[in-house]
Formats: C-alpha cells, sequence, structure tokens
C-alpha cells in the first residue's frame, strides 16, 4: 500500500508544484495520475521515484516512510516517458543491466537467465539481439517495462509511457500494459495527460490541476460524477457545454432557454441553492433532438467522428456542441429544436463547486 | 529528356558552384600531393632535377638519422596521445560531475589552445630549468633531482612528452566535455535507480557514448603527433634539442629540404611519413569500428 500524506512541492525558483497532496493506493491497483501539463502528476511520479525530493510531506511503502531512501532502495520500477533506454547495448544487455549493476549484482549467467525469464513474459524473447535504435517505438516501449521488471519491484512507475507511438498501437498497448500488470499483480502508478488512455486501464484515477487532487475515484464516477467543474470540463469529450444561469423562483433563466428547477431530482441536490448565479453543465450527449423543444437554432459546422457526428450551434451568443447518430442525416446550416435530459445536467457555483 | 528538367536526387548545377572551393583544394593540396611524389624520384636542384629513380628511398630507409626520427615520432606519439587522452577524460569528466562554477573552469582549460605554442614554449623552457625552474624546486622538497629536462639528450624525449601531453589537454577535454554534455541525462537516471555505481555507470554509458568521439580524438591527436615538430622547436629554443636528441620525422625533413638543400630525399622522408600516418590511421578505424560494435 502507497499512502501519501501532505506531500507539497516548491521547486526552486518558488513554483508551487504539489499543495498538500494526499493519496492511499491500494495494493496491485492499478492508478492514473491525469491533468493537463503542468498539474504536477509527474511531479509526484519523480517523487515517489526518488528523483525528486518533497519540501514536505510524507509517503510511506506498507507503513514504512520512504523519503530519504536511495531510489534503488524503495523496491521501484521506473519507465521514462522517452524510455531510456541504452542504444549501445542489445535487448539483452538493457535488460540485464538492473541486474548486473550495484551491490547486489548476480552472476552473468544468472542475470542473463532471469532477463529471459522475464522477456517471456512480456513476449519480447525474439528481440534478444536487436539494439534500440532499429526497433519500432512499441517494442522499445516493452523492452523498457521489462527492464524495469526484472529487479521483481513491488511498485511499477510508468511515465506517459504511450505517447511516443502512433494512435494505434497505443490502444494496442495500453491493453497489453493493463494485462500484464495484472497478470503479475504490480501495483502501477501511471501518468497521462490522455483522459481515454486513463479511463481506459485504470482501476482508479487521481484528476489533478495546479498541484491539487481534484478528484480521486473509479473511471466512470469520474465521468458521471464529477466533484467540480473542472472535473466535469476536463473529462468527456467534446468538452461539456457550460451555460451561466441566473435563478428567478423555480426557474433557471438565460437568454435562449430555461430550465425548470422541478423537473430536476431532488435527491441529487448536494446542498441548498444559494446565490442566483449559477453555471450549468450539460454534456453534448445529452442534449436531444424534441418536438417539444428548450430552444431552436442552425447548424453552424458539422463534424462527422463514425457512428456519431458533432453538430456545432450557437445559443445564448456561445459555441455549443451536441452529438447526434450519424444516421439522422442532419446537414450544416438545417435547423435544430434541442431539448435536455435533466436528470444528466449538472450544477455548479460560480467558484466551481458542484451543487446538482 | 530534357537536360535542365528538375531533379530531386541529381542536379548538375551543383558542380557550378563547387568549382571555386574544387578549384582551391587542386592546386594546394592536389598539385603538391602530386608534386611531392614526382620530386621525390628526382635529385639535383629545383630548377635542374635529374631522375633518381627509388635511389632517394633507399638512402633515407637506410639512413640511421631517420631511424632515430621515426623511433622518437613513435615513442613520442604511442604516449603522448594516449596519456593526454585519459587525463582529459579524467579532467573532463571531473569538470562535469563535480565543479560549480563549469563555465569559468572550461575557459581556463580552454586558454592554452589559444596561446601560441611558441610563447608556452619559452614559459616551459623557465618551469623546466635545471638551475632555477620550479618544477626542480618542487622535484627537490620531495627528494627527487635536480633532473635536466633541457641540456640532458637522454632527457629530450622525456621533455616533450611532457609538453606534448599538457599542449594536448586543451582541445581534448573541450571536445569530450561536449560529448559528455550531449548524453541523454535520462540514461544515469535509470541507472541510479538499479543502483549501479558511478564508476559502473562511467564504464556501461559514458564510456560507450563517447566512442565516436573518442575516435575522432585519436585520429586527430595521432596524425599531428606524427607531424610534431613545433612542440619540440618551441621548448628547445629552435632545435631538435641536444645533440638532435629529440629529432623527429618532421625535423628529418625541414633538414632535407632547407638545410642540406637535397630535396629530393626530404620529399621521399615526407612520402614515407605520409604511408605511415595513413596505414596507422587506417588500421585504428578498423579497431575502432570493432569496438564500437561491441
Amino acid at each position: 500500500m502507497i499512502e501519501i500524506e501532505n506531500l507539497r512541492k516548491v521547486y526552486d525558483n518558488k513554483y508551487e508544484a504539489l499543495k498538500s497532496i494526499n493519496l492511499t493506493i491500494n495494493n496491485s491497483e492499478l492508478v492514473c495520475l491525469l491533468g493537463p501539463s503542468g498539474c504536477g502528476k509527474t511531479t509526484i511520479l519523480n517523487i515517489i521515484a526518488g528523483l525528486l525530493d518533497p519540501t514536505s510531506g510524507d509517503i510511506k511503502f506498507d507503513g514504512k516512510s520512504i523519503i530519504g531512501m536511495h531510489p534503488k532502495d524503495r523496491d521501484i520500477g521506473l519507465v521514462f516517458q522517452n524510455y531510456a533506454l541504452y542504444p549501445h547495448m542489445s535487448v539483452i544487455d538493457n535488460i540485464m543491466f538492473p541486474l548486473v549493476v550495484g551491490s547486489n549484482k548476480l552472476p552473468k549467467a544468472e542475470a542473463k537467465k532471469r532477463a529471459q525469464e522475464y522477456m517471456k513474459i512480456t513476449k519480447i524473447e525474439s528481440l534478444e539481439d536487436k539494439k534500440p535504435g532499429t526497433m519500432s517505438g512499441g517494442q522499445q516501449q516493452r523492452v523498457a517495462i521489462t527492464r524495469a521488471l526484472v529487479q521483481n519491484p513491488k511498485i511499477l512507475l510508468l511515465d506517459e509511457p504511450l505517447s511516443n507511438l502512433d494512435a494505434r498501437l497505443r490502444l494496442q498497448i495500453r491493453e497489453e500494459i493493463r494485462s500484464l500488470v495484472k497478470r503479475i499483480n504490480i501495483t502501477t502508478i501511471f501518468v497521462t495527460h490522455d483522459q481515454e488512455e486513463a479511463l481506459s486501464i485504470s482501476d482508479r484515477i487521481v484528476l489533478m490541476d495546479q498541484g491539487i487532487v481534484q478528484q480521486f475515484d473509479r473511471p466512470q464516477n469520474l465521468y458521471l460524477e464529477p466533484a467540480n467543474l473542472f472535473v466535469a470540463k476536463f473529462m468527456g469529450n467534446p468538452i461539456i457545454n457550460t451555460f451561466e444561469m441566473l435563478k428567478q423562483d423555480n426557474t433557471l433563466v438565460s437568454q435562449d432557454f430555461s430550465l425548470d428547477l422541478k423537473k430536476f431530482d431532488k435527491d441529487r441536490f448536494k446542498c441548498d441553492l444559494d446565490g442566483d448565479k449559477f453555471i450549468v453543465g450539460i454534456r453534448p450527449e445529452y442534449f436531444v433532438l424534441s418536438h417539444t423543444p428548450l430552444f431552436k437554432t442552425k447548424v453552424t459546422v458539422k463534424e462527422l467522428i463514425g457512428k456519431d457526428c458533432i453538430l456545432n450551434f450557437e445559443v445564448n451568443n456561445q459555441a455549443a456542441k451536441i452529438i447526434v447518430d450519424t444516421n439522422s442525416n442532419i446537414e450544416e446550416g438545417q435547423e435544430l429544436a434541442i431539448s435536455v435530459e435533466y436528470e444528466n445536467i449538472y450544477l455548479f457555483n460560480l467558484e466551481g463547486k458542484r451543487i446538482y | 529528356m530534357n537536360r535542365f528538367k528538375y531533379s530531386a536526387e541529381n542536379a548538375p548545377k551543383a558542380w557550378f558552384f563547387l568549382i571555386p572551393a574544387l578549384a582551391i583544394i587542386i592546386i594546394f593540396n592536389v598539385v603538391p600531393l602530386i608534386r611531392t611524389f614526382y620530386m621525390s624520384f628526382y635529385r639535383g636542384s629545383l630548377t635542374n632535377p635529374q631522375f633518381n629513380d627509388i635511389q632517394n628511398y633507399i638512402t633515407v630507409l637506410t639512413d640511421t638519422k631517420f631511424h632515430t626520427a621515426i623511433k622518437n615520432t613513435s615513442i613520442y606519439a604511442f604516449v603522448v596521445v594516449p596519456v593526454a587522452l585519459a587525463l582529459s577524460l579524467l579532467i573532463a569528466i571531473t569538470i562535469h560531475e563535480k565543479i560549480k562554477y563549469k563555465d569559468f573552469f572550461e575557459t581556463i582549460f580552454f586558454i592554452p589552445y589559444l596561446t601560441s605554442m611558441i610563447a608556452v614554449g619559452v614559459v616551459f623552457r623557465f618551469l623546466l630549468n635545471g638551475d632555477y625552474g620550479i618544477v626542480n624546486f618542487v622535484l627537490g622538497l620531495i627528494g627527487i633531482g635536480p633532473i635536466d629536462f633541457l641540456n640532458n639528450p637522454s632527457m629530450a624525449i622525456t621533455t616533450i612528452i611532457i609538453f606534448g601531453v599538457w599542449s594536448g589537454l586543451a582541445f581534448n577535454i573541450i571536445i569530450l566535455l561536449s560529448g559528455i554534455k550531449s548524453i541523454n541525462t535520462d540514461y544515469y537516471k535509470v541507472a541510479d535507480m538499479f543502483g549501479a555505481t558511478k564508476v559502473e555507470q562511467f564504464r556501461k554509458i559514458t564510456l560507450p557514448q563517447l566512442i565516436p568521439i573518442i575516435t575522432f580524438l585519436l585520429t586527430v591527436n595521432f596524425i599531428s603527433s606524427f607531424k610534431v615538430y613545433t612542440q619540440v622547436f618551441a621548448i628547445f629554443n629552435g632545435k631538435a634539442g641536444i645533440a638532435d636528441s629529440a629529432t623527429t620525422a618532421v625535423f628529418y625533413i625541414y633538414n632535407k629540404f632547407y638545410v642540406q638543400n637535397r630535396y629530393g630525399e626530404g620529399m621521399a622522408a615526407a612520402l614515407i611519413l605520409f604511408v605511415l600516418i595513413l596505414l596507422f590511421t587506417m588500421v585504428q578505424r578498423m579497431i575502432m569500428k570493432k569496438v564500437a560494435q561491441r
């Protein structure tokens, strides 16, 4: 179990990368650190790995603090974003490297046997004598992971492991990574800025922004039950539509449409509606074409993405999107009559806190 | 097909732009080389040459002075190059890893390269002087010497080796430093993480990564060592040491040409030196290629 307590990091240039992070990660869990650039996700990984020192706070592995320990004594395997394979060594030498250096080095024959065992697990036996420069990105990736695993660490750390791969390979490798770490049952922390990657392979996701954990939850909850406006905006593609609306008696009004608060599910309110201005979040997939519309508008741009297509339109003088079935055959310039699924609306106050 | 049609991979127009450079190379590099080869088969004055067959080569190859020159040159090259390179590597890594004001020390170590060899030679003459030199003073403190670096014929080679190593450091250090800096720092982070010691990191990462640069330095260092002249000239006051004890191949060629006016023999010696350097460089390249592949 990894416990991160009140972790704070201020860089030499006074930039506060992490502001009091608290996380508990269970054994053999696959956790993703997700967030935009500069949110502090890689900083956390580097502090766990021992490449950076925290300014304050503590990290414990199974109850034992690892702050101040040399990286080699932390029982971790780290895969860098660029893999950092040694270009002058063959694959087998790269994988043997952790076993033939340092204070616990093995005899060469034994190290080779062990390396080959792990190469079998990650299915790269055929690459044994190749040099990294002659291999594809996906192959290099697998070699880097094998090298990180060969010392049989308790924790595997992956820093944006898929960002150097092309789109199709990424889909394949992320499934391979998940099935591999689940097979050998290793606790894995995975850094990414790609929500789809995070949603598809993680057991739980830490969504970060500006050095703060915005939400630490199962992938599905991040999407369906965002804790605040940032989470709602970050998760989901295309991005959620947000409208500033005024509360007048039992309705929320804006220039082009209004929502009836009586139709909202009372059980879903997290707190009372204080104040008069609110931000309403409606995902593009929860707008619906309807005969009893809330408002009417025209399609400005149509983007086809396969089974569905995204229709851009304007409402309240701002751009918004709706997702419809491609088969509906709506073209640019056509009129849309749009309604909303009330059970899938989110309400936030002006600070971004979720109310409904 | 139209001759002026555009082709991305074959542009005859390029020759037009190459003409100035090629002309200079041909006049100043290729012609002199052919001329040297031609002259090595003739004797007599420059204006009235007589064909001499391979007699010049026989004369040079059987000349004991030439043997001494080649021997001195070889000792110089085979000691100076490895020692200077090893020392430079040590200093470069120390500067890179341990020293705070890196830029300052880089500059300090590069200054000798900018200084005239003759000026440095004069300073070294002072430093190495048997009577009042600081080197002998320091050696005296630890009970060695005094050593007569400059006037003892049997010390002559040692003296130019010391001077040669010193004068080779600056260039090597700068090149090695830039090589070390260009190595991906993640390699060391990974190695650290796996618990590799500094020595292991040097042996398994730094050294293999520097192979191309070391190959380059070995090649240029050996070539310039085989052609050593200035160092000897500077430290022995324009002579090849006491009683020609430190004569080198280039000194020999110079003497033949300008002192004895035996142009043909001088050219023959120059050509022999050229072939020796060429063969050595080729062998060295082959060895370094093997090393790099391993």
